[in-house]
């Protein structure tokens, strides 16, 4: 085990810190006044729907494309893997890795062979003759073998099956495990993110709604659910649905007094849905603290 | 990065070194045939005025123009080739398979990326553009010495000197500036493709201003004495001196020609020089190849940094 | 070794999963005090979870006294599960299968017998005696 992976302790410091960060593609704004810091060590997911401004934000944490306001920093090198996993598809598995070789400074081209040649990706295969998980374990094993210190994935699981997800996932893990490395990755199906993810960061329209580590976030929120007109005095709502007579609701804060609500612990797609169908609430660690 | 280069550019690079090598065996090949014929049948003291000399002369002719129809083509073609092949996709087929955000998220920063790819790709041009003229330049006296030079037909004059390779220049920074506009690989091609057309015929325009004109003032004939000297204008000096575009009230008659013929023409400039008009020829005489050469090569080259420096500006956001 | 699963639809958090299994294979005596238990890569490899998750149920066995990190070396167990011993938890078994079948008798299905032991068993955790 390695000893950077402290879940409890002192706050990490960021892997990742945005700062106001606003892009513009023309008259529009993709992303706006957004600031969060993503810790050390952890893997973040970013989520939102589509349109949310999550491919921006990963195209100006790599450095893609230069924001009209704010900043982004990055503590160390990053990778990118980005939509689609473009690789060159005229070359051979084998030259894409010559290819990481000669663009990049650090390199572990060892490593990155070994890994392919341990799920059975033959180097002399055409990187378009390649299925797609086989790519986009490829695209993985070349951002990998940069040694970066923060990873980014945007959609690395869009158009996977269910086991090239599984094994994928895993990769990215097992390097997760074996030293520091912070993930930032999006996906707009929470379910995939479930047990890999400890970070959230929710964009909606352009905006940060939400960025905090999971279980805080998660312990920090209830789903009430009793008659309409019992009372959540007391508890911040993010959201609230109504059926006949009965009330379900994803509050922030400590139980409501009112006996009538039964309160749970809510799941991590319950939190994300109730907070993408409220744009404007918002669970942001300046705002007033993850898990109030 | 000039592994990189090399890999994903190697396609160009071959067929464009495959072209230029057959095209040199078949230049050897036309040479070499034509120097035989000359050694065979040109009888001793050819070239010369004897009527042998005459008929040596008529077959090298044609033998030089089989060969010369078949790249008579080329100073346009292969230009816009180069541009389409090895500029246009240069920057779009990255936008339009996405591998921008591969290639530029390396370490290797996006501006040296795009110099190692430019000046590496560039000076290949060049160089290929040069051999071009080199092996132009070689062949063309076996057939041509004493017949012309290389001045007044524009598209032998584009094809030796420094022309090609400023021309191919030019249209790989074209192709690669439009991939930069468009991010894709065809309408950037198409684009080439018009831009080198409508380029070269501006430039052929533009030529005739390279440098002043000279002058000559004609009397008898209408016809300059140097088939190789490009033409700018001539107009008809009165005998007072005065320079007119059509003389007017000279009392010559001057009757419209029907078909082939140019006799009533001839008849009405024969009426004119015996009345003391002079015909006025402005004109550049071939001792001013190279002065061209550069000029136009200078023009391409500028205009090619220009381009380039757009693609960059554009890359580089 | 102890090899782990997951099962997604349960509702049960990942780390606890982890967690119950590995005091269920102290019970049933497929880990014994000595034995190693994967290390987080190893899970992370089989499971595809994050490695923290792994680690932060290590460090709850860890707290209870079950298992004991040795650095550098890895996760080992240290004791079994306190309580039932595996005579007794033999006993038990025989005795809740005996009402098993008496349930079954008196015409209880599957899903009567889940929803009725659910019900004991939470009506006992608020008396305190679970």
């Amino acid at each position: 085990m390695s000893p950077g992976l402290e879940v409890t302790g002192p706050r990490r410091a960021p892997a990742l810190e945005v700062t106001g960060l606003g892009v513009r593609y023309r008259r529009t704004w993709a992303l706006r006044d957004c600031s969060l810091s993503v810790p050390k060590g952890s893997v973040a997911a970013l989520v939102g729907p589509n349109g949310a401004g999550k491919t921006t934000l990963m195209h100006a944490a790599v450095g893609l494309l230069r924001p009209a306001l704010g900043g982004v920093r990055v503590a160390g090198e990053a990778a990118f893997v980005a939509q689609d996993k473009p690789l060159y598809e005229s070359f051979t598995v084998a030259e894409m890795l010559v290819f990481g070789r000669r663009t990049n400074t650090r390199w572990d081209g060892a490593a990155a062979a070994d890994r392919l040649a341990g799920l059975g990706i033959p180097p002399g295969r055409k990187v378009g003759a390649l299925s797609g998980g086989q790519r986009a374990q490829v695209a993985v094993t070349l951002a990998l073998a940069c040694r970066p210190d923060l990873l980014v994935l945007d959609e690395p699981l869009a158009n996977l099956d269910p086991l090239a997800r599984h094994d994928v996932m895993r990769s990215i893990m097992a390097e997760v495990a074996e030293r520091e490395l912070t993930v930032l990755l999006s996906s707009h199906v929470v379910s995939d993110l479930e047990e890999t993810c400890d970070w959230l960061v929710v964009l909606n329209g352009g905006r940060l709604q939400v960025s905090g580590d999971i279980e805080e976030l998660l312990d920090g929120h209830l789903v009430l659910t009793g008659p309409d007109g019992a009372s959540a005095a007391g508890t911040r709502v993010v959201g609230a649905s109504r059926t006949g007579r009965q009330v379900t609701m994803l509050v922030r804060g400590a139980p409501p007094l009112d006996p009538r609500w039964q309160a749970r612990r809510p799941g991590l797609e319950e939190l994300v849905m109730g907070y993408l169908r409220s744009p404007e609430s918002a669970a942001l660690p300046g705002l007033a603290g993850v898990g109030a | 990065m000039i592994w990189v280069t090399w890999r994903q550019h190697r396609a160009q690079i071959i067929v464009t070194a495959g072209f230029l090598a057959v095209l040199g065996v078949l230049l050897l090949g036309s040479a070499v045939e034509a120097s035989r014929y000359v050694a065979e049948h040109a009888p001793p003291g050819c070239p010369g005025p004897a009527v042998a000399c005459g008929e040596v002369a008529v077959a090298l002719g044609r033998r030089y123009d089989a060969v010369y129809s078949v790249f008579g083509w080329m100073p346009l073609v292969l230009p816009a080739l180069i541009g389409a092949f090895w500029g246009a996709p240069l920057l779009a087929r990255e936008y339009e398979r996405g591998t921008h955000r591969l290639a530029w998220t390396q370490s290797v920063p996006v501006w040296r990326w795009l110099a190692v790819k430019l000046s590496l790709l560039g000076g290949a041009v060049v160089a290929g553009g040069l051999l071009l003229s080199v092996m132009v330049s070689l062949w063309r006296p076996v057939f041509r010495t004493g017949v012309d030079s290389t001045f007044g037909n524009i598209g032998v004059f584009n094809m030796v000197g420094v022309a090609p390779a400023a021309w191919w220049l030019y249209a790989f920074a074209l192709g690669t500036a439009a991939g930069s506009l468009f991010r894709r690989t065809l309408p950037a091609m198409a684009l080439v493709v018009a831009g080198v057309a409508v380029s070269m015929f501006t430039l052929f325009q533009l030529s005739d201003h390279y440098a002043e004109p000279a002058r000559a003032e004609l009397s008898g004939t209408v016809l300059l004495d140097d088939h190789d000297a490009r033409l700018v204008r001539a107009a008809w000096v009165e005998p007072s001196g005065r320079e007119v575009a059509e003389p007017a009230g000279t009392g010559c008659p001057r009757r419209v020609d029907v078909g082939q013929s140019s006799r009533n023409a001839e008849a009405w400039q024969a009426c004119l020089f015996g009345k003391g008009y002079r015909y006025a020829v402005y004109y550049h005489p071939p001792s001013r190849f190279w002065r061209f050469q550069w000029t136009e090569a200078g023009i391409l080259a500028l205009a090619s940094a220009a381009l380039g420096a757009l693609a960059v500006r554009r890359t580089l956001h | 070794m102890i090899e782990f699963t997951l099962d997604r639809g349960s509702g049960v958090s990942t780390y606890l999963q982890l967690v119950h299994q590995v005091k269920q294979a102290l019970r049933l005596g497929t880990l014994r005090p000595g034995d190693q238990l994967p290390t987080a890569r190893q899970v992370v490899e089989s499971l595809a979870i994050n490695p923290n998750t792994v680690l932060k149920a290590y460090r709850e066995l860890e707290r209870e006294g079950l298992v004991e990190g040795r650095p550098g070396m890895g996760t080992f167990v240290r004791q079994g599960v306190a309580g039932a011993t595996l005579a007794e938890h033999t006993r038990l078994r025989r005795a809740l299968e005996a009402w098993v079948r008496d349930a079954r008798a008196a015409g209880l299905d599957q899903e009567d017998l889940r929803a009725l032991f659910a019900v004991v068993l939470a009506d006992a955790a608020k008396e305190g005696v679970a």
